[in-house]
């Protein structure tokens, strides 16, 4: 039977043209979402003044639900007279409230490298995980 | 260069590769083994980190190939670039770890005796500093090893090691020839004297070989100058009068070495203050910068002054004094022996002017004057390679012509005979002289008496 | 795979940089002991006044002969030897890892600059290729390891050019960034790349020689 000869269509055949058009527009909505640029979770780096690179690709609760990370000092940590102060968390402060632009005596990790060092090392030590420059610096 | 200036290749000199019975006797008693041995022998006992640093840094760039009178000449073939010809030579030998044919010796042999002027030039235009002459000269050394040095010039080695002078000049005849001369001059200046073994004169003045030999009126020309400046100056009677020195460039050191001892020691035994060389670019070199380092003296162990330094001293000092300058219009050649070997440049320069009306100076010119194409043994090698050197001149003649000038000044035995060849070759009706014969020409003929 | 961009981001690069550091050092040693021991007659024409002399006239650009008649050659020549130095060393990216490894930063270079700069490096060496092949002199001299020396070099170029532009293959460009950049480093003491330090040795005895014995210029 060849389709394109006949000349009526039947209720059935309607129904089912509705449901795969409504899918296709589904699929065009989600395809522009998923390649506008706002579609990446990125980290906020509104503090840089001229960052060099996007903010880095992260997207928490996937993150820490892979990693099956559950205590929130294991990144958000407190440190004080240089040590680690142990339970103790830090989720409600901003990074840049210790981590200054620049290094100085106060704290001698800069921002930039405290995230830096927070992502790879860990990544390194785990063995998993990004931990090339663009593997999170995705071009945006 | 323009190209109206453009000097046409005779047809009749077909080019081809010669060689001559000395390197074909040579190459035929050559076994695989000897070549291999002394190829390694010279390479790795005779070298050290220059020779390493110098083969193993250069990074084939090809900017030598611009400096080359032969590449130059050839219509640039590559064959002829500085590089080139290492490339074809010592490479090669050390590629193959010196199991080398018959056939790359023959064209080794070729190409560091008849195609290499061991001038320089290239070492001013290698980026690094390279010095490809020494590469050649090495290839040089491996070639007398072998014994397969050209004939003719080997001839004159051979003189060298028998006679302690080059053209095979018996000690009497060079004693009755200083004699007949002094005789002829006396006639000009009657108290005039060309002083044999005066102990403790001043100046010892030498020449090469061919002055004795075939060149007598030079030696009249010097003791004139000599007696008008009133020098006390003396000549030698026994070898070692002979300043020239062909084993520096055959790559027999052993020879070499021994003509520069008997020369110093003649010098030595004279006990005079300094030695003045006639105008050869070659024995120059041999005694200012060769011959002195093979027995050990860092610098000479006498002051070693060229006839051009000599000549410039006698003219501002104002012993010599010129009665009327040269009327024609004269050009300068910088040999490389004392230009780039010694920066006489521009002192030769100031001589010119002082002796001269009109002085056109060639282009390029001073240390980066293109080489005469004949010194460095490569004329010494004889009538079988004449045809090939004048090819390889072509652009010498190109240079010499595009001046203009009537007559060219050459400051250098091998220079003046081979730019006398080019002059002929390429029809430059252009007078090939030395300064000594300028300034004879022009000086006031004052007698010298004793005393003045 | 994070253990093995561990090794060649971590001790690989100290050993890479180990070697060359340690590898010119050590043939600038044998150099000079081999020059005690065979060559000793160099150090009586050595000066220090002649060999700067010389050094620093070839260094001006344009002043020595050779470089007035080639100058093209020269132009991308001193542009090339500038950018391959400067190029890696005020990169921002490299620099950010030397500040995370040891606290220390310098002034970068701009990114887009760079980027052209990188540009520029790979043009020189597509010309240096491309001269190699076409200048009858220079071809002639050529041997597939002139090209290879030249691979050598673009191979870090090209893959940092590519991996910062994210193009394809983001991973595999870095790691092949990373490597390529060892490797060239481990070669330059045992290539011809080491004439970085060895050319300016022969240009010192050539320049002593012209300056002290033969009272010549050698540019």
């Amino acid at each position: 039977m060849k389709p394109w000869k006949r000349k009526s269509i039947n209720r059935e055949t309607k129904m089912k043209q509705k449901v795969i058009f409504m899918g296709f527009i589904l699929f065009l909505f989600t395809a522009v979402v998923a390649f506008s640029n706002t579609e990446l979770e990125r980290l906020d780096n509104s503090v840089f003044e001229k960052p060099h690179r996007p903010g880095a690709v992260f997207e928490h609760d996937d993150h820490n639900e892979m990693a099956e990370i559950d205590d929130c000092a294991v990144c958000h940590h407190v440190y004080e007279n240089k040590k680690l102060v142990e339970d103790e968390s830090s989720e409600d402060s901003f990074c840049s409230d210790c981590h200054f632009l620049k290094a100085n005596q106060e704290n001698l990790i800069s921002l930039e490298v405290a995230y830096h060092k927070q992502c790879r090392d860990c990544h390194f030590e785990e063995n998993k995980g990004p931990v090339l420059c663009g593997e999170c610096h995705i071009k945006e | 260069m323009s190209n109206d200036m453009e000097i046409k290749d005779k047809p009749s000199v077909v080019k081809e590769k010669n060689t001559d019975e000395a390197v074909e006797a040579g190459l035929a008693k050559l076994t695989p083994e000897r070549i291999k041995n002394t190829i390694n022998q010279v390479l790795q006992k005779e070298t050290g980190p220059r020779f390493k640093a110098y083969v193993e840094t250069c990074m084939h760039c090809g900017l030598c190939a611009e400096a080359c009178l032969y590449f130059l000449s050839n219509d640039r073939d590559p064959s002829y670039s500085p590089a080139g010809k290492v490339k074809q030579t010592i490479w090669e030998m050390l590629d193959k770890k010196g199991e080398v044919s018959i056939e790359f010796l023959r064209r080794a042999v070729h190409i560091a005796h008849t195609e290499c002027n061991v001038c320089k030039r290239c070492s001013m235009y290698c980026p690094f500093g390279i010095d490809i002459a020494y590469l050649m000269l090495m290839v040089r050394r491996i070639c007398h090893k072998l014994e397969i040095t050209p004939l003719y010039i080997q001839d004159t080695v051979n003189s060298h090691s028998a006679t302690m002078n080059q053209m095979w000049v018996k000690e009497d005849e060079w004693i009755d020839t200083l004699q007949w001369q002094e005789e002829d001059a006396r006639e000009e200046f009657e108290d005039l004297r060309i002083p044999l073994d005066k102990e403790g004169a001043d100046i010892m003045y030498s020449v090469i070989a061919p002055e004795p030999k075939f060149q007598a009126g030079l030696l009249y020309q010097a003791a004139t100058i000599m007696h008008a400046a009133g020098i006390s100056w003396t000549m030698p009677s026994s070898p070692g009068w002979d300043n020239s020195n062909m084993a520096m460039f055959t790559g027999d050191n052993e020879i070499s070495g021994r003509i520069a001892r008997a020369f110093y020691e003649t010098a030595a035994r004279l006990k005079v203050k300094k030695i003045v060389m006639g105008e050869c670019g070659h024995a120059f070199r041999s005694t200012y910068d060769v011959g002195n380092r093979w027995i050990g003296w860092a610098m000479p162990p006498f002051e070693v002054v060229h006839a051009l330094e000599f000549y410039h001293e006698l003219l501002t000092s104002g012993r010599i004094t010129i009665a009327e300058k040269f009327k024609k219009t004269v050009t300068l050649h910088d040999p490389c022996n004392v230009s780039r070997g010694r920066g006489l440049h521009d002192m030769a320069r100031e001589v010119t002017n002082m002796l001269c009306e009109s002085f056109i100076d060639m282009t390029p010119n001073r240390e980066h004057n293109f080489c005469c194409g004949a010194g460095g043994g490569v004329i010494n090698c004889g009538p079988p390679y004449k045809g090939e050197r004048m090819i390889n001149n072509k652009f010498k003649a190109e240079q010499l012509k595009a001046t203009g000038a009537e007559v060219l000044i050459a400051p250098c035995h091998n220079c003046h005979s081979g730019l006398e060849d080019i002059v002929h070759h390429y029809d430059l009706n252009m007078e090939v002289k030395f300064l000594g014969d300028i300034i004879y020409e022009t000086m006031e003929k004052k007698i010298y008496k004793p005393g003045d | 795979m994070n253990a093995f961009i561990d090794f060649i981001m971590g001790p690989m690069v100290w050993i890479a940089f180990l070697i060359f550091i340690l590898g010119l050092i050590f043939k600038l040693v044998i150099i000079i002991k081999d020059v005690n021991d065979r060559e000793s007659y160099i150090y009586s024409y050595l000066t220090l006044k002649h060999s700067l002399r010389s050094i620093f006239a070839w260094l001006i650009p344009f002043f020595p002969q050779s470089t007035k008649q080639s100058p093209v050659f020269y132009s991308i020549s001193y542009i090339f030897h500038l950018l391959l130095f400067i190029v890696p060393i005020f990169l921002m990216s490299h620099i950010v890892l030397v500040n995370e490894a040891f606290q220390v930063s310098w002034v970068a270079l701009d990114d887009g600059l760079a980027d052209i700069l990188t540009l520029v490096v790979i043009i020189a060496l597509v010309f240096f290729a491309i001269r190699r092949y076409t200048v009858p002199e220079v071809k002639y001299l050529t041997s597939y390891k002139d090209y290879i020396l030249i691979l050598i070099i673009a191979l870090p170029f090209i893959t940092g050019f590519l991996a910062y532009h994210q193009f394809f293959l983001y991973k595999a460009m870095v790691i092949a960034h990373v490597i390529s950049g060892e490797i060239m480093l481990i070669l330059i003491p045992f290539s011809r790349f080491s004439h970085m330090i060895v050319a300016p040795l022969t240009r010192a005895y050539m320049g002593s020689e012209f300056g002290n014995v033969r009272h010549a210029k050698d540019w």
